[in-house]
């Protein structure tokens, strides 16, 4: 252990909460740019006769594209401290540059993949990207620091074995995986169909429907960002400090032992169970949609 | 010669068995890929690659840390951080895609591929809303990835701790870090992917049919293609010596 105990659970918090930060932001770039997997029904909408106007860019998989940013933030970042740059300009402007790119790939993403779509008259709008991507590279660029941020903190304070783009680059892989895994299911199953009662459940019959009337106007990115920032983000980014936290709390107060091991189990079981609570509160809330065989007959 | 030393041939096979885990673990992970993120299918709304590679990396980051700052650590030791990291990171994530599909989707959740919860006993037919292949995690789905996620962590911390062992006389610390942690990602990300043609693209988790069907024929598959990445690692580690 490199520093005391209240150091090491000082550093911890800090991590948690720029954990806490760059999931959230992740998420919500996400939304804003429109990736991952609920992005698969705003590019078949305009098949299905439902031209939109929301930005459609789905650069790779979510993790991949946010690995790549903040790599690139990462290695900007160890370059300008190696010609001793003071750590947080040379964290800011590693990150700017790999927001940067970021911003670069969306651009090019959304136009060829609308220019792919022309056959079903989907127009590519010019004020749609123009003020859609400069939310996109914000979102990253905050997104972006935090992470690098947190592998500067672990190598360089906590003494990590790995180096600051490396580390940067499995924080960027792994925010991607949350991110993809919780908050765009909130863009997905709610937002893109919005329309529909709430608890209903979505039929796959529903696929390309997406919701295009926004509260005033036509709906876009923006507004799809607005809404997702109340929850899906929130999650997204308490998923990714749970993770940050809890994967180094219990060696930070017991040591490299099997001790510190148990009680990471004990905070998987604590999940696990927290988890049983929601299903059973939410089986309670919402169905069951069909009735019992049985039940139905002796109701006839 | 140097493929015929005996402690590089245990090296290889010990890197075969790890990719062999991390292949095995993908299997028991709940992932629903594009459907599950629409509430339209049970598990996880990501793929395959994604989540196990991304759960396999928190791993290897506390296996790494372990390994590095704990002189007296074994092998068992090094291989339950890592499956203490990638629990912690699934178990978070499936506990707040939860609380998404619990309260901001707002469905029940529910398995397609069993009528009851084989561990809580709940019935889960009856709470497929129409038109979809169940939603959200329920418990055995819960279970199954902490379960893998487990498994993946272990063989991730397992391939780091051979090949750390492997390239540390012939490398400055810091080289053998970085040669081990970049080689361990491959080697999962292969091993990620081989299981996701067997299941293609979603899985239950165990109690899916699907995971007796194909899970023999990806771990056959991922030990081969893992003794194969074992045999890169030592030649690598040749060229480094001369």
């Amino acid at each position: 252990m490199v520093l005391d105990l209240t150091m090491s659970m000082a550093v911890l918090a800090l991590l948690g909460a720029l954990a806490t930060i760059a999931g959230c932001l992740e998420d919500l770039e996400s939304d804003v740019g429109s990736q991952s997997n609920p992005n698969s029904q705003v590019q078949l909408a305009p098949q299905m006769g439902f031209l939109h106007r929301i930005f459609n860019k789905a650069i790779s998989g979510e993790p991949i594209s946010n690995g790549m940013s903040a790599v690139i933030g990462g290695t900007v970042t160890t370059v300008l401290l190696s010609q001793k740059f003071y750590p947080l300009t040379a964290i800011v402007i590693g990150a700017f540059i790999g927001a940067i790119i970021l911003g670069i790939f969306a651009t090019t993403s959304y136009a060829g993949r609308v220019a792919s779509q022309t056959r079903f008259k989907q127009p590519l709008y010019m004020d749609i990207m123009r003020y859609t991507t400069p939310t996109i590279i914000g979102h990253n660029f905050i997104m972006n620091f935090c992470l690098v941020a947190i592998a500067y903190i672990q190598f360089e304070v906590l003494g990590y074995p790995f180096t600051i783009p490396f580390l940067a680059l499995i924080w960027g892989i792994s925010v991607g995986a949350i991110g993809s895994s919780v908050g765009d299911v909130h863009y997905g199953g709610e937002r893109e169909f919005q329309n529909r009662e709430f608890g209903c459940g979505l039929n796959t019959a529903l696929s390309g429907r997406i919701v295009r009337k926004a509260e005033s106007g036509l709906r876009n990115s923006i507004d799809n960002v607005w809404f997702c920032a109340k929850f899906g983000g929130p999650a997204t980014g308490i998923a990714l400090g749970l993770t940050v936290f809890f994967s180094s709390w219990p060696t930070t107060l017991f040591g490299y032992t099997w001790t510190a091991i148990g009680i990471g189990v004990l905070i998987v079981a604590v999940l696990t169970i927290m988890n049983r609570l929601i299903e059973l509160n939410v089986r309670h809330a919402y169905g069951p949609y069909k009735e019992e065989k049985n039940e139905k007959e002796a109701k006839a | 010669m140097v493929a015929i030393d005996p402690t590089l041939l245990t090296n290889i096979f010990l890197i075969g068995l790890s990719g062999t885990l991390v292949c095995l673990a993908v299997h028991f992970i709940p992932v629903g890929g594009a459907p599950a993120a629409m509430a339209q299918a049970t598990g996880i709304g990501t793929g395959t690659v994604e989540l196990a590679a991304g759960s396999g990396l928190v791993g290897l980051i506390t296996a790494s840390y372990m390994y590095a700052y704990e002189p007296l650590a074994d092998i068992p030791l090094v291989m339950a951080a890592g499956a203490m990291g990638s629990m912690v990171m699934l178990a978070s994530t499936m506990f707040a895609g939860s609380l998404i599909y619990a309260y901001g989707v707002a469905v029940p959740f529910a398995s397609a591929q069993v009528k009851k919860d084989p561990i809580t006993g709940d019935r889960q037919d009856l709470y497929i809303s129409k038109g979809t292949q169940g939603q959200g995690i329920p418990t055995i789905c819960f279970v199954s990835g902490v379960v893998g996620a487990a498994l993946g962590g272990a063989g991730g911390g397992l391939i780091y701790f051979v090949l750390m062992d492997l390239y540390k006389p012939l490398l400055s610390m810091t080289s053998a870090f970085a040669v081990a942690g970049v080689f361990t990602m491959g080697v999962m990300y292969v091993n990620s992917v081989i299981p996701s043609y067997g299941v293609g693209g979603t899985i239950e988790g165990v109690h899916d049919p699907k995971f007796r069907r194909v899970v023999g024929k990806d771990v056959i598959t991922s030990f081969f293609v893992s003794i194969l990445c074992g045999l890169l690692a030592v030649l690598i580690a040749g060229g480094m010596s001369v």
